[in-house]
């Protein structure tokens, strides 16, 4: 018998819809959803490779079981049941010892069901949940959160007359939205990308911007300066729905072009025509780019900056520009599944980090949803947007320090790969009494761990999109068979993990597909089964309305657009857009200029890779058997070096090799490295870790937190001062 | 069943025309051709090639171009099977027989395009099929499906009327070095 199931891919956090033909149980094609909004029918290589994945011999099929020294490779398969008892045993017995904010838990970019995870820490007791957000989103959604109560993330771009693509390269990360781009482009829509290396992106655009790593503060700020000096701003708006204004065009005076032009490398009549453009096309759209997260120091500032820059323009909540969506207003949604209430207040004080690293800790994030609630009725969810900080919690972990970290859950992430100073992530995951790792395949993380548990992956798990709890829109799909061998779900993992710990009232759902419907019965559908809702609907949007401050006001304690941003202020923040300069820069570290000539970027991508994952898949290993390094060929020649060589990368924090690619798409004193990287066929045990220290860039970032971002403890991969040299010999 | 005969009536030619202006050079067309067609890893019946960037930073260009076989109407590789095993179907698209294929490689060197391959694992030269397969079901090829820019279409060069045609009036698509005279039934619109 031969079925279609409509799943959706999971391999990136676009979830486009995927057909799957399952014929007596087994998958036997996958090919695009023609009706889903997202892809129309296609698929990028990942999704392209998703029955390579689903079969792949070294998936984890069985619970495993540490038996030998950590980090030896030896394990023996174990039932779920008893792997579960002992973890859960465990944790109860740390917890009475050392409190449950010993229990930390860490995850990648968005791939699970993440409530799930909050809500059993929540029961727990431990605000220690840990993710890659400082780094991905979260600056630029918080501080536009706090400027104008929740983030414009949805560009309207084909109603656009200009798109600003800042740090951001769609035509090798989000392919649906590059489509969208060259779509609007046709129709006549004005692209300029920001971005220090010629990517993909970039060469589609009408312009492009060729700004020097890390300085994207400064030319934001530069734009600000033209666009009111020149009198280019939605003076209406201005007066009518914001604060703050007078305040900031004092502010900007100082940022002229010419400042930026010495930091940006871009030149003054460059950055004046680029921002005359962005100002005078109406509508026109900012979309987010991860690149401006990992600025570290100023990751904040340089989105307070561009968040001010769409709103003297008057581009906020308007046909073509940057929409701003709002919670959905019935079907339940992260937040209100996650059960923040049920952590009390003394352990809230104990997240790490959340002493210094404010905004997107306790103390913001009760300010935000304090704001989100009288407006919205709901607020953003406390998973990605309310976390401890990792660079604080690896090193409670390593040193005991402030209090002991003695137990981390690793679920949807490597974070030997995933976050910076590698080496402290290691002593720290080394230093642990219990890891657990729920994972498809054994990583350099998982075989650190005293569990390793099997994930299903996307063909095995229903997926519900709602764009990290945060979208007016939800988009369901269902599983197109069984979990093969012993693989689960991440939300059966979380409350067969909760039931044994006594939260057994709070999991009322068996299945992932009972938590859905629960979550979509409010919309008054009357469904049978989540699977209808799938067959019958398979999407629901909130109806599509602009200018919301007109009819709903504004989630800021003055209820206007904050161009000086009072909760900045209320946690002791600069409330205006302001210069940081980069940590890692020959401007900050003069001193180290002459050790360290280059600037390195250390975020850069592969199309088919997704972060750390995909190494193991053959068929998308043979387009990239070895990381990259892009070098100028200018740098190339100075340094006698040829394509394909392997070259050291040193900053003052680590080295790691890469192979050498020469392109004239990064200037010749900028470097940039690939992300990401561990060689699965490498000898798996410590110390050699599948070569986890070999090319991880990672490795080469630091994570002091005096580096990271004032509000929000992102590190810093852009702009990293560094040398590189030739590997001789056998090194 | 594939129509591995020639001649009869001529009712259509199939065709494609390839957007490098859209192309970002994924590799979706190389891994789902090779899921389609159940090839080792290390078999490509398309590829993708980065060109540039050209230039000197910042004043630099860049495309990417994805070829495979070219289905030449005046196709060397058919004029040159010693075992007839190359042959034009009626609808113009140029497949390799697998029965008849004693794995000769002249093809391979007769080909000016490079696209044809030889099969480790079966001896046989295998190359772009343009989803025949598919193409008799009513589908398009995978490489089409996949495409998520939407950079790649296929249709009838024999019909005026058709959008691959317009398209490829519309912009003046050509394709890839015609001067080698073997008509190829791929146009791409260049970057």
């Amino acid at each position: 018998m031969s079925e279609i199931k409509k799943t959706a891919c999971h391999f990136c956090h676009m979830n486009c819809g995927m057909l799957a033909t399952v014929e007596n149980g087994v998958v036997t094609k996958v090919a695009g959803d023609p009706e889903h909004p997202f892809n129309a029918g296609a698929q990028c290589p990942r999704g392209a490779s998703a029955l390579d994945h689903l079969t792949h011999p070294n998936r984890i099929n069985y619970p495993l079981k540490r038996v030998g020294e950590r980090g030896s490779g030896q394990f023996k398969r174990v039932a779920w049941g008893e792997a579960l008892d002992d973890i859960a045993a465990r944790l109860a017995a740390l917890k009475a010892e050392y409190g449950a904010e010993t229990i930390a838990t860490t995850g990648g970019t968005n791939r699970t069901d993440d409530f799930a995870r909050r809500r059993f820490f929540n029961l727990l007791g431990s605000p220690n949940v840990v993710h890659t957000a400082p780094v991905c989103w979260i600056p630029n959604f918080l501080t536009e959160a706090a400027s104008y109560g929740w983030a414009a993330f949805d560009p309207e771009i084909m109603g656009a007359k200009c798109v600003v693509v800042w740090g951001h390269n769609p035509g090798a990360s989000y392919l649906p939205e590059m489509r969208g781009l060259l779509q609007a482009k046709a129709n006549g829509t004005k692209i300029i990308v920001i971005d220090p290396v010629y990517s993909e992106t970039a060469a589609k655009a009408d312009l492009w911007l060729p700004i020097r790593p890390g300085s994207d503060n400064a030319l934001a700020l530069a734009w600000l300066h033209v666009i009111i000096n020149e009198g280019l701003c939605d003076y209406q708006f201005i007066d009518d729905w914001t604060v703050g204004f007078e305040e900031l065009s004092d502010r900007v005076e100082e940022y002229t072009p010419d400042w930026a032009a010495e930091k940006t490398g871009i030149s003054p009549e460059l950055i004046m025509e680029s921002a005359r453009i962005y100002a005078l096309s109406k509508p026109a759209c900012i979309q987010w780019g991860v690149a401006t997260d990992q600025l570290g120091r100023g990751s904040s500032a340089s989105a307070q900056a561009r968040v001010a820059l769409r709103i003297i323009c008057g581009n906020l909540d308007v046909p073509g520009g940057d929409v701003m969506p709002g919670p959905h207003p019935t079907f339940i949604t992260d937040w209100e599944l996650e059960l923040n209430d049920m952590l009390p207040a003394e352990q809230r004080a104990k997240q790490l980090g959340s002493d210094r690293f404010k905004l997107n800790s306790w103390p913001g994030y009760q300010l935000l949803t304090d704001n989100m609630l009288r407006v919205w009725g709901k607020s953003i969810p406390a998973e990605w947007f309310c976390e401890a900080n990792p660079s604080t919690v690896f090193r409670a972990m390593a040193t005991g320090d402030p209090y002991p970290v003695k137990a981390c859950i690793v679920l949807a992430n490597n974070p030997l790969v995933s976050y910076a100073n590698s080496k402290l992530v290691y002593k720290a995951l080394k230093n642990l009494e219990l890891l657990v790792a729920m994972e498809y395949w054994m990583t350099p993380s998982a075989m650190l761990a005293d569990y390793v548990l099997p994930a299903a992956s996307w063909l095995e798990r229903p997926v519900m999109t709602t764009t990290y709890g945060v979208s007016d829109w939800l988009i369901a799909s269902e599983k197109a068979i069984e979990p093969m061998f012993e693989r689960r779900t991440d939300t059966e993992f979380w409350r067969e993990l909760g039931l044994r710990l006594g939260q057994a009232e709070y999991w009322p759902w068996e299945t992932d597909e009972e938590v859905f419907k629960y979550r979509l019965d409010p919309l008054g559908l009357e469904l049978e089964s989540y699977e209808e809702f799938v067959q019958c609907y398979r999407m629901h949007f909130a109806e599509r309305e602009y200018q919301k401050y007109q009819t709903k006001g504004v989630a800021t304690p003055s209820g206007k657009i904050e161009l000086k941003i009072s909760i900045f202020e209320q946690l002791g923040y600069d409330p205006l857009p302001h210069y940081v300069e980069p940590p890692f820069s020959h401007e900050a570290r003069p001193e180290l200029a002459a050790q360290y000539p280059l600037s390195l970027v250390a975020g850069g991508g592969f199309m088919p890779f997704f972060h750390s994952e995909h190494r193991e898949m053959t068929r998308i290993r043979l387009l990239r058997p070895y990381p990259r390094v892009a070098i100028n060929p200018a740098l190339a020649q100075q340094l006698a070096i040829k394509e394909g060589d392997w070259l050291w990368i040193e900053t003052p924090t680590g080295k790691v090799k890469q192979t050498a690619f020469i392109t004239a798409a990064v200037a010749p004193d900028v470097v940039q490295a690939e992300r990401g990287w561990w060689f699965p066929e490498k000898e798996v045990k410590d110390p050699e870790l599948m070569g986890v220290f070999e090319s991880n860039i990672n490795v080469c970032v630091d994570d002091d937190p005096d580096t990271c971002d004032e509000l929000c403890g992102s590190f810093c991969s852009r702009g990293i001062m560094c040398r590189i040299s030739k590997v001789e010999g056998n090194d | 069943m594939p129509d591995f005969e020639s001649g009869g009536e001529r009712l259509m030619h199939w065709g494609m025309l390839i957007d490098l202006k859209k192309c970002v050079g994924c590799h979706a067309c190389t891994i789902a051709c090779q899921n389609e067609h159940n090839l080792p890893f290390a078999m490509k019946y398309c590829k993708v090639a980065k060109v540039g960037p050209v230039g000197e930073y910042p004043n630099i260009t860049a495309y990417n171009i994805t070829t495979g076989c070219m289905h030449c109407a005046d196709a060397p590789c058919v004029d040159g099977c010693p075992t007839g095993a190359s042959r034009h179907r009626a609808d113009g698209i140029v497949t390799v027989d697998p029965d008849k294929c004693v794995g000769c490689l002249f093809c391979m060197v007769v080909c000016p395009y490079g696209v044809r391959q030889l099969n480790e694992e079966n001896g046989i030269v295998e190359k772009c099929t343009m989803c025949f397969n598919r193409l008799d079901e009513g589908l398009v090829t995978r490489c089409v499906e996949t495409c998520q820019l939407q950079a790649r279409s296929v249709g009838d060069l024999d019909d005026p009327d058709s959008e691959l045609v317009k398209q490829i009036r519309k912009h003046n698509a050509q394709p890839l070095y015609s001067y080698l005279g073997t008509k190829p039934s791929i146009y791409y619109i260049m970057p």
